[in-house]
């Protein structure tokens, strides 16, 4: 209800507004026109971010200080709090980065956020901004017209920059009007009832705009005019830095749960550091004061005073905050929960896609990979139950002779089921999302992109091919016949063998091990070709199996072969491919199907 | 000029592309060193064991190992050569 009645109410107010005042029309489309500027600003760094800011972002997150820096300079660059935080949540969602380093980022946010308040109180308000403003409109909107991407993204950007300044301007002149008509320093209110008032009124305003950046470009216009008191626009200013969280909070409710934990972790972060700057303010008064005699800033340069006040305010917070970043992320970790667990016979989902991993072609290809290897689990999970093994066997040092012979249970696994329940579903999303992710992916991702497809049908593959088996292999290996039972013992031990080789894959570190097992297991793939190898003929010539049990023989064997092929082809791309060290080491070492194929004649003649 | 030429510029200008080369040198080196390591096991191994199907699957193994070694040094020479 009362979302439904918020926008109507907004749009009213300003219609009223603009009616009764020319001078609240200016400041409010000098806020548009500034924000439209972050807009397209937006858009600029999306263009460079297919690729490479991912990459410097995986690599400069890995410790704290690291992620704070990384944080305090992007947000820098971009002069958006709320975009690097937005980016952030995203990033978190695929599971890019973990919650801690998220935080850091979120830590360096409110670092680099300072920046804006120096540009706009050192340079905005002194230079006509606005000069500067018309050219780079004009190159901005020439460059958007290009057919290269990169250009069109310097476009967006100078686009980006000019509306910026152009919004600051318009602002700056609405207040310089509208100071002859209202005195907004009458409503000052003194003490710390005032303080708490204006921040409250900050926090509203960032609300509205989405713009801390906004909000204290007007506290600095409306200071510099003498509208508001510097005790007035400082609690704006900390009002300002908690109201800026809205904007994660929004981006996080169609993230994850890490999404969610990260924009809680800004709201209590900011929120502390506000209250912190409103408990201390005279304290912090004194040290902008005397920091301002040391770098030069003249006592009465509001403006300036408010830049400083901004950074050392948010410098305390993140100074404060550092040594509590395990305690937050485990506060967080248990107060935000994902919904209770679904029954373990219920149906399974994915766990790793959100809205906001599609943003950019790298997070949403992470996050495929990740939900690959959640299918795989599952898939693993289906084909040992169906071949009657069990998965801790499995993955155990036992001999591979003693895992077969240890059943999982009396009764037969429904494969059809464990597929609806546990496949189907996740197989389906994992399609959809993809099919999201390539209509806003560049061709060099595309590729990529569709191997995952391959390797997510090769896990759907097995698992029928599991149930094609199943039948046959129960009723063999239990046969008085010891040949085909020995036959069908050998298919599950082979199977066995792979399932084990897969998960050696998926955990080790170790490149001579990885290689090692992979080629093994490409080896062990051509052992199934029982014409071939001779085997079959042998069995049905000595009358050692009957007609049926050859033909059932023949067709098991090339399903043991269809499973084994697709799940390495399938661990391939999902556990080394994605490892980018590893694929390239893969690909210059791996053995050819000549080399297999020597290798196999090598131990038929032996 | 384009993103991707000035990164590129930038990389020859720092002399990136000769670290890559040395980077997978290096890594190549350490790969063989852990291969030598696991030939020499699988072969003392092979001299020990005297059940047949555990030894046709040392031989295999080792077999295999022989292969990327040789396949280890070629890509070294090569990239030695470059």
């Amino acid at each position: 209800m009362l979302k439904k009645i918020f926008l109507p109410t907004i749009l009213v107010f300003l219609a009223y507004g603009f009616w009764i005042s020319p001078d609240f029309k200016e400041i409010s489309a000098g806020v548009a026109i500034f924000l439209f500027g972050m807009l397209s600003l937006e858009e600029g760094f999306k263009v460079f971010s297919g690729g490479t800011l991912e990459k410097i972002l995986k690599k400069s997150t890995n410790k704290l200080y690291k992620s704070i820096g990384f944080g305090a300079v992007v947000t820098s660059i971009m002069q958006s709090s709320s975009l690097v935080s937005v980016l952030t949540i995203s990033f978190l969602g695929a599971g890019l980065i973990g919650l801690s380093q998220g935080i850091g980022i979120i830590f360096g946010a409110n670092i680099g956020t300072t920046t804006g308040a120096w540009l706009v109180a050192g340079l905005g308000l002194k230079v006509k901004i606005s000069a500067y403003a018309m050219p780079m409109l004009v190159f901005g909107v020439i460059l958007i017209f290009q057919k290269s991407k990169s250009v069109k993204g310097i476009g967006y950007i100078l686009t980006g920059l000019g509306f910026l300044f152009l919004g600051i301007h318009y602002m700056k002149d609405g207040f310089e009007a509208f100071k002859s008509t209202i005195d907004l320093s009458s409503f000052a209110v003194s003490g710390f009832k005032g303080l708490i008032i204006y921040a409250g009124i900050g926090v509203f305003a960032t609300v509205v705009m989405q713009s801390s950046h906004a909000t204290l470009v007007l506290i600095i216009t409306a200071l510099s005019v003498g509208q508001i008191t510097y005790e007035n626009a400082l609690a704006l200013a900390i009002g300002a830095n908690v109201g800026t969280t809205i904007t994660a909070i929004i981006g996080s409710m169609s993230s994850n749960i890490d999404g969610k934990r990260l924009a809680a972790a800004h709201l209590i972060f900011n929120s502390v550091t506000g209250f912190i700057a409103i408990l201390f303010i005279h304290q912090l008064i004194v040290v902008v004061d005397f920091t301002s005699n040391v770098i030069g800033i003249a006592n009465d340069d509001y403006s300036l005073k408010l830049a400083v006040f901004h950074t050392i305010f948010n410098l305390i917070g993140v100074l404060v905050m550092i040594p509590f970043v395990d305690k937050l992320v485990i506060f967080l970790e248990n107060t935000i929960k994902t919904k209770d667990l679904k029954k373990k016979d219920s149906y399974d989902s994915v766990r790793y896609f959100n809205e906001s991993a599609l943003a950019f072609p790298e997070t949403s290809l992470v996050a495929i990979v990740k939900e690959s290897k959640h299918l795989y689990e599952n898939a693993f999970e289906i084909i040992a139950h169906g071949l009657n093994l069990k998965k801790s066997n499995i993955v155990s040092s036992m001999n591979i002779d003693d895992v077969i012979k240890e059943e999982y249970s009396n009764e037969i696994v429904d494969i059809d089921e464990c597929y609806n329940r546990k496949i189907k579903g996740i197989y389906g999303e994992i399609i959809d999302f993809s099919t999201k992710a390539q209509s806003k992916m560049p061709p060099y991702y595309i590729e990529e992109l569709y191997k995952l497809k391959h390797a997510n049908r090769d896990i759907v593959e097995a698992v029928k091919d599991t149930k094609h088996l199943q039948k046959n292999l129960i009723k063999y290996s239990a046969s008085s016949n010891s040949y085909i039972k020995k036959e069908y013992d050998f298919i599950k031990a082979g199977l066995a063998e792979l399932l084990r080789n897969i998960n050696i894959i998926a955990t080790t570190d170790e490149e001579d091990v990885l290689l090692l097992v992979l080629s093994k297991s490409k080896v062990h793939i051509e052992k199934y070709d029982l014409i071939a190898n001779g085997k079959l003929d042998e069995l049905i010539r000595n009358n050692l199996v009957s007609n049926e049990m050859a033909t059932s023989l023949m067709n098991d064997s090339a399903y043991a072969y269809d499973i084994s092929k697709n799940l390495i082809s399938m661990a391939e791309t999902i556990f080394v491919d994605a490892r980018s060290d590893m694929k390239e080491l893969k690909q210059d070492m791996k053995i050819s199907e000549d080399e297999i194929d020597s290798l196999l004649n090598k131990r038929k003649d032996l | 000029m384009k993103f991707i030429k000035f990164i590129d510029s930038v990389k020859s200008f720092l002399g990136l592309e000769n670290f890559e080369k040395s980077t997978k040198e290096k890594s190549i080196k350490k790969l063989l060193e852990k291969l030598k390591a696991k030939k020499k096991i699988a072969t003392d191994s092979l001299k020990t064991n005297h059940n047949e199907k555990e030894m046709a699957l040392l031989q295999e193994e080792l077999e295999i190992i022989s292969k990327q070694i040789k396949k280890g040094k070629k890509l070294l020479k090569l990239l030695k050569s470059e």
